[in-house]
């Protein structure tokens, strides 16, 4: 008798469907996309998936929804090359494909315990606002999270209402700076890394996630260095042209790594030899 | 693993009569070059065993240039393949590595390979570029293919290495086990004289252990120099046994083709942002090279060039890879 393997009737290539029910503009050029998928589907906060256009492209975007919920989606997508642009145009009951989840995502439960520092920028909230979640979720395990976010200008700024939210749960803080400032913005101006000037955190017990523009993710590294914390406790989200996501196409190599499967969540410490990293 | 021999004609039968049930392709010499047709009997006296090498590499077989992969599997005719010279069955290790792993199976590359038979062939001269035993890599072969083949007088040797192989043979009608171990040392002799010509050829060459360090420390003016005669016409990694990165393409119908691509090209790395690693040439030329002698050695542990030298003949700008590193050496 011939035994059929679950890897003999997989096609890793097929998406999932998922019909688009809601699109929400959260700044001119960044939409979030609620997508209800086919099946149910389950991935872990800083996984990334494949969305695809029918017969227009896919690519790689970390859900910003939370892990938990495993009926619904959000992809959080900046108006930026080819495929977001006609992502852009799309309208609720549009059918897309996912493919995925892929990839290592955050180790949330070896934050137990700890202070978590989180530095973002730009559209980097997207991942963010998913992993934010999921801490929520184990404040009671946490001692505190704290956000750092740094966006262009005031209008740049997504998610806005998750700040005062944020602010409003236990153990949780949050910053936002702008670039360049607008009449009605009265917050801190400068960099993202310029607020870790005006926290406090107990560094030896804390953890650093960054995510956001390669530059961003370069000087926040730099600073959380210089801070003093350790390589092995800084989360790096890396961004590469992640294509198959299967660890094959090899358009995300980093050094050795595919992002796509050994990432895209790196600690510094496993990639810091690799010149390649801020490139 | 054991011997059987037939007789080159009854050999030849066979294949004929293995036509109904198997497509058979075997290494054909012309005029112009050396490379895999299929099996027809009036053609046999063409077949030209334990020569190298096919112009095609071995992987083209497992991954076509384009197909479609989300179209539905196929469950084609069973292959035999014949003559593939043993740095091209090495070079399946990579790839067997890549599309065979456990978390995401290639189910086209995986049928593929299932449907095969190999029967591999062993070296008994040398080309130009030919640089497999640098390597560690045997011009002949001992695992990893399901036969290997030495063509001797009228006779053809088979060495069975596999279950598969094995299966071949008791198809062979007229073979007959090898009990005498005299019969087989032309082998051994063959098979020494090709290492002592590679040997002799490429003497100074450093071996794969030392190809690494010897990329990482190359000075940006290495890449800037070979570079400058580059075209990124991706002919290198296009006839590469071992180079199988591709590009995804989107059809109506969420289908997609899967469709072989280079590191080579410009673009291979741009992400929708702008950002772009290997924008400058020199880049991408390094690129290669720090991806098969650095960086796959790190991560995998089947080899990322077994030395065929194909990518020194294909080169337009007459790039030697070999001249880069005895340069470094």
């Amino acid at each position: 008798m011939m035994i059929l393997m679950a890897s003999d009737t997989v096609n890793i290539y097929k998406p999932l469907r998922a019909t688009l029910g809601e699109v929400i503009e959260e700044s001119p050029l960044i939409r979030t996309f609620v997508l209800i998928p086919d099946e149910k589907f389950v991935f872990k906060t800083g996984q990334f998936i494949e969305l695809a256009v029918d017969g227009v492209g896919e690519a790689p975007f970390t859900p910003s929804s939370s892990p938990l919920v495993t009926d619904r989606l959000e992809v959080t997508v900046m108006k930026t090359g080819y495929v977001t642009g006609i992502m852009h145009e799309l309208k609720p009951g549009a059918v897309m494909g996912i493919r995925g989840p892929y990839g290592r995502g955050y180790p949330v439960s070896e934050f137990k315990g700890k202070e978590v520092l989180i530095l973002g920028g730009g559209c980097g909230l997207a991942p963010i606002r998913s992993l934010l979640f999921a801490l929520e979720h184990m404040k009671d395990d946490l001692e505190k999270v704290i956000l750092c976010y740094g966006s262009k200008t005031p209008a740049d700024c997504i998610y806005k209402p998750l700040f005062s939210r944020l602010n409003s749960i236990d153990k949780f803080e949050a910053y936002r700076t702008v670039d360049v400032t607008d009449d009605d913005w009265d917050g801190p101006v400068g960099v993202a890394t310029a607020l870790l000037d005006q926290i406090k955190v107990k560094i030896e017990n804390s953890v650093a996630v960054v995510c956001g523009p390669p530059i961003m993710m370069k000087f926040g590294t730099i600073r959380l260095l210089e801070m003093g914390y350790r390589d092995e406790q800084i989360y790096l989200s890396m961004e590469k042209n992640m294509s198959c996501g299967l660890g094959k196409c090899g358009h995300c190599m980093m050094g050795e790594f595919f992002v796509c499967k050994d990432g895209p969540v790196f600690t510094y410490r496993e990639i810091k030899h690799n010149p390649e990293i801020w490139k | 693993m054991y011997y059987i021999s037939i007789k080159k004609e009854d050999w030849h039968r066979s294949l004929e009569k293995l036509l109904t049930s198997h497509d058979i392709f075997v290494p054909v010499k012309d005029e112009f070059s050396l490379d895999y047709e299929p099996f027809r009997l009036s053609q046999a006296e063409n077949i030209a065993y334990n020569t190298p090498k096919p112009a095609t590499p071995l992987k083209n077989f497992f991954l076509p240039v384009r197909e479609n992969v989300t179209s539905a599997m196929n469950n084609g005719r069973p292959r035999i393949i014949i003559g593939a010279p043993n740095c091209d069955v090495e070079a399946l290790g990579l790839l067997d590595e890549i599309y065979l792993d456990e978390a995401f199976t290639d189910p086209f590359y995986r049928n593929r390979r299932k449907s095969t038979i190999l029967v591999s062939s062993d070296c008994f001269s040398v080309n130009n570029h030919c640089h497999c035993t640098s390597y560690g890599v045997k011009p002949y072969t001992m695992e990893g293919a399901d036969m290997a083949l030495l063509s001797e007088g009228d006779y053809i040797f088979l060495k069975v290495i596999s279950d598969k192989g094995e299966e071949l043979a008791r198809q062979l009608s007229s073979a007959a086990g090898v009990n005498d171990p005299e019969s087989l040392l032309f082998a051994d002799q063959r098979h020494e004289k090709t290492e002592a010509l590679l040997a002799e050829l490429n003497r100074g060459l450093p071996d794969y252990q030392a190809t690494g360090e010897i990329i990482r420390r190359a000075g940006d003016h290495i890449w800037v120099k070979y570079a400058s005669k580059c075209v990124s016409c991706g002919a290198c990694t296009t006839i590469c046994p071992t180079c199988s990165c591709f590009l995804l393409i989107d059809k109506p119908d969420f289908k997609k083709v899967k469709q072989m691509d280079a590191c080579q090209y410009p673009g291979f790395e741009r992400v929708a942002g702008g950002e772009d690693a290997l924008f400058e040439l020199p880049h991408r030329f390094r690129n290669r090279y720090m991806c098969k002698y650095v960086w796959r050695p790190q991560k995998f542990n089947s080899l990322a060039c077994t030395g065929c030298g194909r990518c020194i003949e294909a080169c337009i700008g007459k790039i030697n890879k070999n001249e880069l590193f005895m340069e470094l050496t």
